[in-house]
């Protein structure tokens, strides 16, 4: 399982935000460089349909690839008052055959994105992720040195933590406690809630930078 | 990684399978001077079948009715895919057959068990075992494992492999036994394999080897 919330970022106010995060996290930020397939079962393959998304690693020396499966969103009234989403999710690193293996058990690729950026790993109460990335389509199939961003001007934000059955409680509470950091830059919700971007940014990156002397750790 | 062997058990005409069979094996294994190891081994074999969307409906088509699952006993953290049509091995950890399931695209239908005994023999590690549906009593096949530990290519172990079956052979026919035992060769270099052995090795000779126990079976 895990615990997920997601807000948007102007790109003007990414530097901004990384100096914030290295100040909150205290660790170095992690390149993220990653070549992500969406694959959907074919027709009539399945019980139901279903998704699954192949994700290479380019940041690495050598590509290495997981696949990928979130189940759907927790239900029931607890779920529905947290701030944050609860999802079952399964990863398992796979031989980089994997995507000749999905097409040969019957799925197709539906769409393919090159996400690039930066993400912090560190541990508040639990071990949570931040990353921040722009999302890049490709022009031709599988041709990630032409890609060009999705939504320009504009970079998502994610914030996960692992999470189980007994505990995801204390894992939204300590997800949501640190996006409240966060709150002058950017607004975090559930995926699927959107909150568009937060009136003070600008300011708030303003003061940022200058503090920093302007410079990104 | 060591290079390993798999061999199958062919009865002779009009001859079945038993478990006194397999005993006999143990013992001729135990002939050589081997010393039998505390722990037991399992490999688990499974048959997956595509599932279609509406089951009324006609089978699901263009899918591959082969995929078989593998966990391999000297491997508990990984877990491989193989597609024999398309000649495909996929190496995962060993949480992918939760995804599996979770996707509910395949179902897993038929699961088998290769367990048994292990024996060093010298450089050799010996493992025998029974072949068969998991749940359930009946005797499938027997087969055994022959590792040699100092070696990792397969072609530098090959004659050393062949001296060695060539002794077991003739051990076997010296007991009597009701069959012998033959080497389940895969080809390793149709699905892009090396010379260098690796679980991915162990994995296709695991799928080689079950054919040939079947088809052993029907004929």
């Amino acid at each position: 399982m895990e615990c997920v919330v997601q807000g948007i970022i102007e790109t003007q106010h990414v530097e901004a935000l990384q100096i914030l995060l290295q100040g909150l996290c205290g660790v170095p930020k992690d390149r993220v460089r990653v070549h992500e397939f969406c694959l959907k079962s074919g027709p009539n393959l399945g019980v139901v349909p279903s998704e699954v998304r192949l994700l290479c690693d380019l940041a690495q020396p050598t590509p290495t690839w997981t696949v990928r499966h979130a189940g759907g969103a927790m239900r029931g009234a607890g779920a529905e008052q947290l701030s944050v989403l609860v999802r079952s999710v399964v990863e398992s690193k796979v031989s980089n055959n994997a995507l000749r293996f999905f097409y040969a058990v019957g799925y197709k690729l539906d769409h393919e994105l090159l996400k690039i950026g930066f993400a912090f790993r560190f541990q508040r109460v639990v071990p949570i992720t931040v990353t921040v990335t722009s999302a890049n389509r490709m022009p031709r199939l599988h041709a990630i040195d032409d890609a060009v961003p999705l939504t320009p001007g504009i970079q998502l934000v994610e914030i996960t933590a692992p999470a189980a059955g007994d505990n995801y409680n204390e894992v939204a509470a300590a997800v949501s406690s640190f996006c409240e950091y966060l709150v002058p830059l950017l607004h975090l919700s559930k995926p699927g809630v959107s909150t568009g971007i937060v009136p003070t940014a600008a300011a708030a990156a303003s003061s940022l930078l200058s503090n920093s002397g302007g410079k990104a750790i | 990684m060591p290079v390993k062997w798999l061999m199958h058990w062919q009865p002779n005409q009009g001859s079945t399978l038993s478990s006194q069979v397999l005993a006999e094996v143990c013992q001729c294994v135990e002939g050589f001077g081997a010393a039998a190891k505390d722990r037991k081994w399992r490999t688990t074999l499974t048959f997956y079948r595509p599932m279609a969307r509406d089951s009324a409906a006609a089978p699901v088509s263009d899918v591959p009715r082969d995929l078989l699952g593998i966990a391999l006993h000297d491997r508990p953290s990984a877990y491989f895919f193989i597609l024999r049509h398309h000649r495909i091995i996929l190496q995962a950890d060993a949480n992918v057959q939760l995804l599996m399931d979770k996707l509910q695209s395949y179902k897993a239908r038929v699961v088998l068990h290769f367990e048994g005994s292990q024996y060093q023999l010298g450089d050799f590690q010996l493992r025998v075992g029974k072949c068969g549906p998991s749940m359930s009593e009946t005797l499938r096949g027997i087969m055994m494992e022959v590792e040699y530990l100092p070696l990792s290519s397969i072609e530098k172990s090959r004659p050393i492999m062949e001296a060695f079956f060539d002794i077991w052979h003739e051990t076997i026919t010296k007991a009597s036994l009701p069959g012998h035992f033959v080497i389940s060769d895969s080809n390793f270099s149709d699905y892009g394999l090396q010379d260098y052995y690796s679980p991915q090795h162990t994995s296709l000779q695991y799928a080689t080897c079950i054919a040939q126990l079947m088809s052993a079976g029907r004929s």
